[in-house]
């Protein structure tokens, strides 16, 4: 994936929960708590997307003590792709938001 | 002892789904499969309950599968069985599906592996074999039925082919996506070019072989 492709809503959700240690289903569990149960992560789709994640190195291997709930963390590189999508979702929110207030107006 | 039985899978690349729903009726039933057996599954009989079955592929290094399989079973989803890369999850209705997203799922089909193609590209290239194989025996026949008289007949089986072979063709693009398209015309090249080259090259050595012997022995 080249760096100026989008972060999938999955890959986004993930990676922000990788700002501290997590093993992958502490990451499931805390999606699910803070979109109120609107956003789930299948497991499938949980393991792809770790697969995925470490191959670009933009997670690594944090503690791989317990081979059932293996920990991983964002590499530099990781953070700074969260960060460069963060900013891309920040304008289209802003987009939204301005274009909903123009209306109402 | 336990009561078994079998089912046949009627191929899981091609009807998943159908089998997955199969599996389920069974269930409720009171038959539950435990494992996969050539071809199909078999199924213990046991209390009828309502579980949903699921397929993952996925080729695991013997480290990894205590992760992956926890990540299921935290999820709802418990392991029946494995089998060459193939798994199989069950869970309560209602559970939340293992894929949740397109961009996975889409990549679900791609990650059977090294394994899955060169099957398939050995597959077609057989498919082709046995097609020639069929051509030669049809020109056969139509030279058989022209010596006797028989033209519309012979006329008959020498458009039979060509006219398969359009088809096939028109199948695999309007079915299949782009690129498997491509896959298969290309694995059917290499079975159309390369296998007969093969065996003309080893016909050629056993002719030159065989000619050397001949004249050593004079």
């Amino acid at each position: 994936m080249k760096k100026s492709e989008q972060l999938t809503d999955s890959m986004f959700y993930i990676m922000a929960a990788l700002t501290k240690p997590r093993h992958g289903y502490a990451i499931m569990s805390l999606i699910e708590e803070t979109t109120g149960g609107v956003i789930t992560i299948g497991p499938a789709s949980m393991y792809t997307i770790i697969k995925k994640l470490l191959t670009q190195e933009w997670i690594y291997l944090h503690d791989g003590s317990d081979s059932r709930r293996k920990t991983y963390l964002l590499t530099e590189k990781g953070r700074k792709a969260l960060e460069e999508d963060l900013k891309l979702r920040k304008q289209m929110i802003q987009l939204a938001e301005t274009g909903l207030k123009e209306a109402e107006e | 002892m336990k009561q078994t039985k079998y089912m046949m899978s009627s191929g899981t690349a091609f009807s998943e789904e159908k089998d997955m729903k199969k599996l389920r009726r069974l269930s409720l039933k009171g038959w539950h499969v435990s494992g996969f057996k050539f071809m199909g599954y078999i199924l213990e009989k046991g209390e009828s309950s309502d579980y949903i079955y699921n397929l993952d592929y996925r080729s695991l290094e013997e480290d990894e599968e205590e992760e992956y399989f926890d990540l299921f079973s935290s999820s709802g989803w418990s392991h029946v069985a494995t089998e060459a890369g193939i798994h199989l999850f069950r869970a309560e209705p209602g559970t939340k599906p293992i894929y949740s997203d397109r961009d996975t799922t889409a990549e679900k089909y791609k990650s059977s592996g090294v394994l899955h193609s060169i099957l398939f590209t050995a597959a077609v290239i057989f498919s082709v074999l046995v097609a020639v194989i069929a051509w030669t025996a049809i020109a056969q026949y139509s030279n058989k039925w022209k010596t006797e008289g028989k033209y519309r007949l012979a006329k008959l089986g020498k458009m039979t082919f060509p006219l398969l072979l359009m088809i096939t063709i028109i199948i695999i693009f309007v079915v299949g996506e782009r690129g498997y398209a491509i896959r298969i015309l290309a694995s059917s090249i290499i079975g159309a070019i390369a296998v007969p080259t093969i065996i003309w090259c080893i016909i050629s050595l056993h002719h030159i072989i065989s000619r050397k012997t001949n004249e050593n022995k004079r």
